[in-house]
């Protein structure tokens, strides 16, 4: 069930551009990786709040993982221990962990948050994983390859070939082969996600399922706002918050979503 | 505790008796049953519910919104399921609700709109309709019912002969005359006005020069637009003899008695539920307290108190 809390952050600490903070909610979480909480910024002029995924979770704890891009993110950035956020969640339809042993997650750049907390639960189901995750530089996040890499398996890649393979993470991954693979999950920038659902055939794409983004307003299915659109014959629209974040590849139009 | 009781929250508009003047806007609040697992519905005003078509309406492309410096836009573009599944699945959920139900209907031409405001009316599961006159009309080229006084008098003429509830009508705030506009709809046999809509405007991304929405224009809600609600519910309220529903960026206890004291009989919080769900309940209590405090007994003795002391 989700719900509202008054959120204490309890541990904060900062990777590259990313700002990890771990949320006392007082209240035992239930909570799937692909899930997200919808938080509110305190700052004069904004009026909607701002989803995060959750990066990972431990009894009435939270993770997330904030990247800086504007007003929002980099107020919550600069909270302080002991700061109260208000927070709903946990929101929306997370990450179904298929049968099977063999699983692929594949993450471009920040949508490495919601893909930390799905390989923890992976692992902790038995199940065998390898995370590919791709940015731009390595100093972008810190030492978060590292502290990953001795989580996971991790195959790392960067475009300026600062660290790990030089070269685009969807490569990496259609290059070590998706035929095999039980579970495909991904999570990233839009173009990231169009160019693997673009190069899976009918089978592994219906293996895929894909954590979308899309401005939020309530974050809870009332305002229609934040919608993907939806394969045929279903045409129309699915909501992020509610139907997602979390699609399979064959919901989606992705021919309507490259635009 | 005891003092509270001798404050009356209830007001009364068209014969409909509300617990409280808080409603809440349409297309803020879904229909319900989104918020029903955050708030205890019960305690609202009443509903007004997502804007019903005839056909099923996907809506416009994404992305569609946008957030501005104390408002947003928005270019939801209608999504709705239609009138069909609205009176199998989403009114008979509300009407058992104990709580009054505008149903918000909008169109594409004027029989759309004829249609959905006889079904819903004929439903008997609502209190009242709330027509969005804020849509284009396809059959005259997509020129807006809102547009004009005669448009939107014509439309509520033929809405009014097939409807039995109270027929409240929304109008936008983008109009040249909002008196004359009103006084239109008042003689075409409206029972009520809402005001406002949201103003259109929009937004361009100057890196890419592209407009924010898909849509390229949208409409702006939240606080950046309350202080035209204000004045225009001022100017219909000083006009009209109507009971007036208001909203438009309500974002405080005090933004809600601003609008009663310029005459609105009701108000409406929109946007401010996206950022908290349970905003109206707080505001209810808020206005409370201003009464208290103020000695005054009722919350219907705001309605009009800055016309009788403003003049
Ligand atoms: C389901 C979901 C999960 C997300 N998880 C993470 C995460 O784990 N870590 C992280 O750093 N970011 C995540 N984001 C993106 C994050 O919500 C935005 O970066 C943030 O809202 C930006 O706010 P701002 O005020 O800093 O930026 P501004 O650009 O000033 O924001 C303006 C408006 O646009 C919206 N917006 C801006 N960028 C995005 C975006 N990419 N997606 C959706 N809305 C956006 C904001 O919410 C706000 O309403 C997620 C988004 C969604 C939808
Ligand atoms: C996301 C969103 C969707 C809306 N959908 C509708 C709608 O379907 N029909 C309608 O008449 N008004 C709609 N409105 C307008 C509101 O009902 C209200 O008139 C307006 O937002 C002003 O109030 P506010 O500033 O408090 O939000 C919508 C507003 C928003 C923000
Ligand atoms: S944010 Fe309102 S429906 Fe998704």
């Amino acid at each position: 069930m989700p719900g509202r809390y008054k959120a204490e952050v309890v541990a904060r600490r900062r990777f590259g551009t990313l700002v990890e903070l771990a949320l006392e909610t007082g209240s035992a979480i239930d909570a799937e990786p692909g899930q997200f909480i919808h938080v509110r910024c305190d700052k004069e002029g904004l009026i909607l709040r701002r989803p995060y995924s959750l990066s990972g979770m431990a009894g009435s704890v939270v993770n997330i993982m904030v990247r800086e891009v504007g007003a929002g993110s980099a107020w919550l950035c600069a909270s302080e221990i002991g700061q109260e956020l208000d927070i709903m969640g946990p929101l929306g339809r997370g990450f179904s962990i298929d049968g099977g042993s063999r699983h692929g997650l594949v993450a471009g750049g920040t949508g490495i948050a919601p893909m930390r907390f799905l390989a923890d639960r992976l692992r902790r189901l038995g199940l065998e994983e390898t995370l590919y995750w791709g940015v731009e530089g390595e100093a972008e996040y810190g030492g978060l390859a590292l502290e990953l890499a001795k989580e996971c398996d991790l195959l790392f890649a960067t475009m300026d070939g600062s660290a790990g393979e030089k070269g685009n993470v969807v490569d990496m991954l259609l290059d070590a082969g998706v035929e095999g693979l039980d579970g495909i999950y991904a999570c990233g920038p839009r173009g990231m996600l169009t160019a693997l659902a673009e190069s899976l055939n009918d089978e592994t794409l219906a293996a895929m399922q894909v954590c979308m983004e899309e401005r939020m307003a309530c974050g809870v299915g009332a305002c229609r706002g934040c919608v993907v659109p939806a394969s045929p014959p279903r045409r129309g629209y699915l909501t992020v918050c509610r139907d997602g974040p979390v699609f399979r590849g064959r919901e989606l139009d992705w021919e309507r979503i490259r635009g | 505790m005891g003092e509270d009781k001798r404050i009356n929250l209830e007001v009364e508009l068209s014969g409909i008796r509300l617990r409280n003047p808080l409603l809440v806007c349409s297309g803020t609040y879904g229909n319900g049953r989104e918020y029903a697992e955050w708030v205890d519905l019960e305690m609202l005003g009443g509903l007004m519910t997502k804007s019903v078509t005839l056909e099923p309406c996907a809506g416009n492309p994404p992305p569609r919104l946008w957030e501005t410096p104390c408002g947003m836009l928005n270019s939801i573009g209608l999504e709705n399921a239609g009138l069909e599944s609205f009176l199998a699945g989403e009114l008979p959920w509300l009407s058992a609700l104990p709580l009054p139900i505008w149903v918000n209907v909008a169109g594409f031409s004027q029989r759309e709109y004829v249609v959905v405001a006889s079904e819903i009316s004929r439903s008997g599961m609502a209190d009242a309709i709330e027509l969005n006159i804020s849509c284009p009309n396809v059959k005259k080229g997509g020129i807006h019912f809102s547009s004009d006084p005669r448009e939107a008098a014509d439309l509520v003429e033929k809405v009014r002969k097939v409807v039995e509830i109270p027929l409240y009508v929304k109008l936008t705030p983008r109009c040249g005359d909002i008196v004359e506009m009103a006084r239109a709809v008042a003689a075409a046999g409206a029972d009520g006005i809402s005001l406002i809509n949201t103003f259109p405007a929009m937004a361009v991304d100057v890196e890419t020069a592209r407009p924010r929405l898909a849509n390229n224009t949208g409409g702006l809600s939240g606080p950046a637009i309350h202080p035209i609600a204000v004045l225009l519910v001022w100017e219909v309220a000083r006009a009209l003899d109507l009971p007036v529903i208001g909203m438009g960026g309500i974002w405080s206890w005090r933004d809600a008695v601003e609008l009663m004291m310029v005459g609105a009989d009701a108000v409406a919080v929109g946007t401010l539920n996206f950022s908290d769900p349970a905003a109206p309940l707080g505001i209810i209590g808020g206005m409370l307290d201003f009464l208290k405090r103020k000695g005054i007994d009722s919350a219907a003795a705001l309605v009009d108190m800055a016309h009788r002391e403003g003049g």
